[in-house]
Formats: structure tokens, C-alpha cells, sequence
């Protein structure tokens, strides 16, 4: 029963999404949208942010996926055809657009074209460790930590990118996009000092995460962040290192560990349960959680959580 | 420190009951050549949790165990079938079509439903350092149950009997692997598996012997491994696999010995590692002499080990200008070190750095990285700059190294050249 139900339910949502999808496809080509490809659901976000309906956004990465861990398919290449616009991370969190790039028609997104953007541009990186900089050098975070999207502040300098770009692509829409851009910041910062309300009482509260993806964040809301269960991505932990982490977590009374949906559940509720602190799932990413569709709303849900687990203690 | 130790405990305690029921396990599959069942069975077992995972039921619930246990039987039945068919192509073979097969379906069905991704990973890379007492209550009695299972039946299991007793050895053996790769991984379990066997069976004839020795042997490296990993702090699993594959090559060096003809395995022994350092020697020395200004890994990793080496081939000034470079090198490290230590602590201590400052401390970073970098390139190019000047001398000297080291009968070759130089 429950899962012919399921099926049924399944087949319906892909039978609207491809109708959906179908009228969205045509109506974009009779306005003659702007097509804009993203690697990531965030940047994605930000783009429909400024373009409105003057854009078609698609991310090549799923929502709650890893980024950094992404295998382009051959419908990537697809994607990218029709672009006009093609917005990343950069600092080497989307490595594997390079690739991607290398067999693209069009040389207008690749690197240095005029539908290239590295929204990384302009931001204020943290926790550069100064390894040889340029393409090809895919030290791990040596660049700067990339999780840059999650100040929500930085908005302002992606959009200012995305504009920038927008403006070049498709000239006769400006006073549009920069309408938009305005609406949107004007949005973000009501929104902003409302969570840095919410999340004051957390300033006293040190935090552990699993991943080192929270420096942006922690720096906006004035959070403390005192270890992190992963020293290096995909290398599990030594047992002195974990050890380092729990005595850090009972000395500083750390009650809140964080966690992202895509990181090991068992491995972080054992370190959190030796130390008699709970675990927090935040979306790193839009969409990577229920109820995080869109770039206000994915802190908006972060905020919230933090907020009740922190108030629970 | 000791905070270490305590994790370490379950993880041994865990170590002995894996060791006790695989190395039994390990000496039946070696002895039927099915090497890789456990790979395969594992992965089928993740694609019956990953099936669960898809029809909606939360991971760890005991319709996702129903699930993996019921492809782990429906791949038993394939495999005892697979013994009776495998005449003309191995049954290996077939084991790992079933497992790529498993795996890239796993693959497929999880491109449908991302966060399946990270559920996968947990049935196959489970990490010992985070088993608690908990899990070893629920493995060792199932281990226990299992292991009885074998003993009563012990005639029939041992050895080709019939496909009912084929099949009741593959599922068993699916059920212990299921939840051993969950707790301890893939690689960790193949070679609690394999090496302890392999072991046992090198050295003794009858099961009881095999498997005590398998034991033994199995827990002692289980000691050392885990030993090692918190004494050089390396990631656990990591650390005792690499250990499981020391024990067994010593157990091949122990076991050539063993043998009556020890005299010929010692002198082949001799023979091969002088060979094999007179030729890395040789190789050295041509590597300079062709190409001075590349990676010379023999000169320095004895560089690396003796820095003084360096006195005998540069001169004052190339040392002055590296001990220089390397300072500053050190002393913009440190400065960056601090720069981010600053950052950190101010996100949330004192006064709230501003965007600029931020962005200025970023722009010294990477200023502080280049001038690292420069340094290095420095340092880099002095010594091959040394290296070129003596690569003639040190090629010579390492290539009548490498003739005095390697085993060739050169009494004999020298008196025959001598004897034809002389007119009869």
C-alpha cells in the first residue's frame, strides 16, 4: 500500500516537474530570459535574486549534495550550451568545472570570458594558508576556506559580481537588475539584524564542528568555533586528535556540535555523546535541508535551529 | 593522552571478537578461492540498505536491516549456485561482476537521491575509533551465534558438501560481514579476513592449529596497530591495515626461513637486496649526471637525514644564503600563523574586525605565501645549482658504490679479463 502510494506520488511530482519544466523552457525562450548556469544551489539563489524573471538560473550541483565532491554528467555539458552566464564559488571549491569548462563551445565562459564569473571576487577571504595561487594548484582550502556564501553580508559583494556580469550580458535590463539588487539587500538586512538578535545569546557558547565550513558565518554572528572533528577532508581522525577535541569540548563546556546532512551521523553523535552535548544539522547549502529554498531562507532555518538548541540547554 | 586510551579499549575489545570469528571465516574462504566474498557481499548488502533508503525508511531502522539482509541472502543463493557452475570460468570471476554490479547500481540509485550518498559511505566505511560498547553488544553475541552455528555443523560447512550447506556458509558469512563492515570498514575487514588466515594457514596443517595461530597473531597486530595509531597519531583503520600487511610479510620472510632450504632463501635474500640498492645506487648517479637540476630523491632523503651532508658540497656563501632563506621562509610562516590566529579569535573576542582589515589581513597572507614560496624557490635552486657543480664527482663516486655493493662475481670476471690480456 505505502509504497504503490509512493510511487504513484513520485510519478506524479515528475510528470508536473517535466510540464513545469517544459512551459518554464518555452516561456524562457519567447521572453528570450537571460540563461544562467550556477555550480551551486546558493549562487543560484543570488543570480534569481538579482535577475527576477529576467533570468533562467539552473545549478549543475544538486541541493544537498557536496560541491566539493561533485562528478559532472553528461547533461552538464547540455546545461552549459545555452548559457550566457556561468556563476562559481571559486577558491577551489568547484574544481571540477575546469574540466567541464575545457569542453565547452562557447569561449565566453571560460576563464577571462565575458560570461565567466568567479563569484569569489572582492570577498574578504579568511584563512588563506598561502599555498602557490593560480588554476591547477588543488590544495585543499589553501587558497582561503571558500564556504564565503555563508556570511550573509558577503551577499552584497556576490550580487554587486552578478550584476556586474548581468549588466554586460544583457545591457538593456539594467535599471531591472539593480532595482532587484536593491529590493533584495534591502530585504537581507532587515533580515540580518534580526538573526543577529536571535543568535546573541550563542556568543558565550562555544560550538564544534564536523568540517571546517562555518568561518564566514561564525564571524558575522560572532560565534566560536573551537575545533573540528575533520582535519583534513576525507581523512578520518586519529584517535589523539579526538582526544585533543573532547578534552577541548569538557573544558570550554561545549554543548553544541554541528553537523551537515551530507557528514557522518553515527561518527559526530559519538563524539557529542562523550561530551554531553547535542548535535545540530545545519544546511550549508540552499536546499540542502527542508525549508531552505532560497538564500533568506537557508539562514533563516540555521538561525532557528542554533537558536533552539542553544535556548534547550 | 590517556583520554586516547579510553577510545582505544573498545576498539581492541572489538578488534579481538572480529579477529575471532574472521580468521575462521578467512581460512574457509581461502580454502574455497573466494577471496573478494566479502567485498561483494558487503556492497550488496549497502545496495539492500540503500533500496530501504529510497522507499522512505530512516537509516538504522530495523526495516533498512530487513532490507540488507535480504539482498545478503539473495546474493548467498547466487554465490552457492556460482560453486557448482564455476568449472570453466573461475568462481572469482563472477564474484567481482557482483560486486562492481552492486556497487554501480548503489551508484545509480543514489543519483537519484543525494543525501543517499553520505548513508552509503556509513554501511562501507565504518571507523573503528567510533565504536563504543554498544555495538560490541550487539556483535558479539550475533558473532557468538554464528561461530556455534559453524562448530555443530562443522563437518557439513567444511568443505563442498551441498548447495543447502553451501548456501547456510554464505549467508552466515553475509550476515557476520554485513555488520563488521559496518562497524569497522571495508579494507580494515578484508584484512582481519585474509591476513590472520593466511597466516595460520602458512604454518600448520590442522584447522585447530590454523586458527589458533590465526588468533594469536590477529590480536598481537591489532595491539600494534592500534598502538601505533595513537603513538604517531594516524588514522586508526589506516594504521591497522598497514599492520596487518607488516605481520604478513614477515610472516613470508619468517616462513622462507623455516623451510630446510634456508641457506638458498638467505642467499637469494642477499642477493635480491643487494641488486636492489646497487641498482637504485647506479640509477642515482645517472639521474645527476643527465639531469642535474631535477628531483635527486636518493640525495635528499639523505639530506633530509644528515643536514650536515651539506657542508661537504656548498660553499660558505650557498650555506649562508639557504640558512638565510630558510629563516625567512620560518619567520613569514610564523608571521602568517599569527595573522590567522588573530582573525579567528576576533570573530567572536573583543572588538569586531571590520571588512577591510579583513580583507587586508587576506591580501598579507597571500603576500606572506609568495614570499614563503620565493624563499623556498631559493633554497630549491641553491641546491641544484650545488648539485650541478659536483654532479660529475658525486655520479662517479654513487656508480662505484653501486659496482662494490652489487653481488656480481667480479674475482672471477677480473681474473678471466686478465687471463685473456696475457699472451698465451
Amino acid at each position: 500500500m505505502r509504497n504503490s502510494s509512493h510511487t504513484k506520488s513520485i510519478s506524479l511530482c515528475f510528470a508536473i516537474i517535466a510540464c513545469a519544466y517544459s512551459v518554464l523552457a518555452s516561456s524562457a525562450l519567447a521572453q528570450g530570459r537571460v540563461q544562467v548556469v550556477t555550480t551551486t544551489t546558493d549562487l543560484r539563489s543570488l543570480v534569481e535574486a538579482v535577475g527576477g524573471d529576467r533570468v533562467e538560473a539552473i545549478s549543475l550541483v544538486p541541493a544537498a549534495m557536496d560541491a566539493e565532491e561533485y562528478q559532472p554528467k553528461p547533461q552538464d555539458l547540455l546545461r552549459m550550451k545555452n548559457a550566457r552566464l556561468l556563476v562559481r564559488v571559486g577558491l577551489d571549491y568547484d574544481l571540477w568545472l575546469d574540466r567541464l569548462l575545457a569542453r565547452a563551445d562557447d569561449p565566453d565562459l571560460r576563464r577571462g570570458g565575458a560570461g565567466y564569473v568567479d563569484a569569489s571576487f572582492g570577498i574578504p577571504v579568511l584563512e588563506v594558508r598561502g599555498m602557490s595561487v593560480g588554476p591547477g594548484d588543488g590544495h585543499a582550502h589553501g587558497n582561503g576556506n571558500p564556504h564565503y556564501w555563508l556570511d550573509p553580508k558577503n551577499a552584497e559583494i556576490i550580487t554587486s559580481t552578478i550584476l556586474e556580469a548581468l549588466a554586460r550580458r544583457d545591457p538593456t535590463n539594467v535599471a531591472t537588475y539593480e532595482a532587484n539588487r536593491l529590493a533584495f539587500l534591502a530585504r537581507l538586512e532587515t533580515k540580518l539584524s534580526e538573526w543577529e538578535t536571535k543568535l546573541a545569546p550563542l556568543k558565550a557558547m562555544p560550538l564544534v564542528a564536523y568540517h571546517n565550513s562555518w568561518p564566514y558565518f561564525a564571524r558575522r554572528f560572532r560565534l566560536d568555533f573551537v575545533g573540528f572533528l575533520e582535519t583534513k577532508p576525507g581523512v578520518p581522525p586519529s584517535p589523539s586528535h579526538l582526544a585533543g577535541i573532547l578534552q577541548t569540548m569538557r573544558a570550554r563546556a561545549v554543548r553544541i556540535v554541528v553537523r551537515e546532512p551530507y557528514q557522518p551521523e553515527r561518527d559526530i553523535a559519538f563524539v557529542a555523546g562523550k561530551a554531553g552535548a547535542s548535535v545540530v544539522t545545519l544546511a550549508a547549502s540552499v536546499g540542502a535541508l527542508p525549508q531552505t529554498d532560497d538564500f533568506i531562507s537557508l539562514f533563516e532555518r540555521d538561525v532557528e535551529a542554533l537558536r533552539t538548541a542553544a535556548s534547550a540547554q | 593522552m590517556s583520554e586516547a586510551i579510553i577510545f582505544l579499549w573498545p576498539a581492541f575489545l572489538l578488534s579481538i571478537s572480529l579477529v575471532g570469528i574472521h580468521a575462521y571465516f578467512g581460512i574457509q574462504v581461502l580454502a574455497r578461492k573466494v577471496i573478494f566474498v566479502d567485498l561483494a557481499l558487503a556492497q550488496i548488502a549497502a545496495l539492500g540498505a540503500t533500496v530501504a533508503f529510497m522507499l522512505g525508511y530512516p537509516a538504522q531502522s530495523p526495516a533498512t536491516y530487513a532490507y540488507s539482509l535480504a539482498f545478503t541472502l539473495l546474493a548467498s543463493v547466487l554465490l552457492a549456485f556460482t560453486r557448482a557452475w564455476a568449472t570453466r570460468v573461475p568462481q572469482e570471476a563472477l564474484i567481482g561482476v557482483i560486486y562492481v554490479v552492486a556497487a554501480a547500481v548503489s551508484i545509480l540509485l543514489i543519483d537519484r537521491a543525494p543525501q543517499g550518498a553520505e548513508h552509503l559511505k556509513q554501511i562501507l566505511t565504518g571507523n573503528i575509533l567510533f565504536a563504543g560498547i554498544g555495538e560490541l553488544c550487539a556483535i558479539v553475541p550475533l558473532y557468538a551465534a554464528v561461530g556455534l552455528l559453524h562448530f555443530l555443523f562443522r563437518r557439513q560447512l567444511t568443505g563442498f558438501r551441498s548447495l543447502g550447506w553451501e548456501f547456510l556458509f554464505f549467508a552466515t558469512f553475509g550476515v557476520v560481514v554485513t555488520s563488521s563492515v559496518a562497524v569497522a570498514g571495508v579494507l580494515l575487514v578484508f584484512s582481519f579476513l585474509i591476513v590472520p588466515a593466511a597466516i595460520g594457514v602458512l604454518f600448520a596443517r590442522s584447522l585447530a592449529i590454523q586458527l589458533a595461530i590465526g588468533w594469536a597473531v590477529g590480536i598481537l597486530t591489532s595491539a600494534v596497530g592500534l598502538a601505533a595509531s595513537f603513538a604517531f597519531d594516524l588514522p586508526t583503520g589506516a594504521a591497522m591495515v598497514c599492520a596487518f600487511g607488516g605481520a604478513l610479510a614477515l610472516s613470508g620472510v619468517l616462513y622462507a626461513f623455516l623451510q630446510p632450504s634456508r641457506h638458498v632463501a638467505s642467499q637469494i635474500t642477499i642477493t635480491v637486496a643487494c641488486w636492489g640498492v646497487a641498482a637504485i645506487l647506479a640509477g642515482s648517479a645517472l639521474l645527476l649526471a643527465a639531469a642535474p637540476r631535477l628531483d635527486q630523491p636518493l640525495l635528499d632523503g639523505a639530506e633530509y637525514m644528515f643536514p650536515s651532508l651539506r657542508t661537504i658540497y656548498f660553499t660558505p656563501a650557498e650555506q649562508a644564503a639557504l640558512a638565510d632563506a630558510s629563516e625567512h621562509a620560518e619567520r613569514f610562516r610564523a608571521e602568517a600563523e599569527r595573522l590567522n590566529d588573530l582573525e579567528t579569535r576576533r570573530r567572536s573576542e573583543g572588538q569586531a574586525l571590520d571588512d577591510f582589515t579583513v580583507a587586508r589581513i587576506s591580501s598579507l597572507l597571500r603576500s606572506y605565501g609568495e614570499m614563503r614560496n620565493g624563499e623556498q624557490f631559493v633554497m630549491a635552486e641553491l641546491r641544484r645549482r650545488a648539485r650541478q657543480r659536483v654532479r660529475w664527482a658525486v655520479s662517479l663516486a654513487l656508480l662505484a658504490l653501486a659496482l662494490l655493493v652489487a653481488p656480481a662475481p667480479w674475482r672471477r670476471m677480473w681474473a678471466r679479463a686478465s687471463d685473456t690480456r696475457r699472451p698465451a
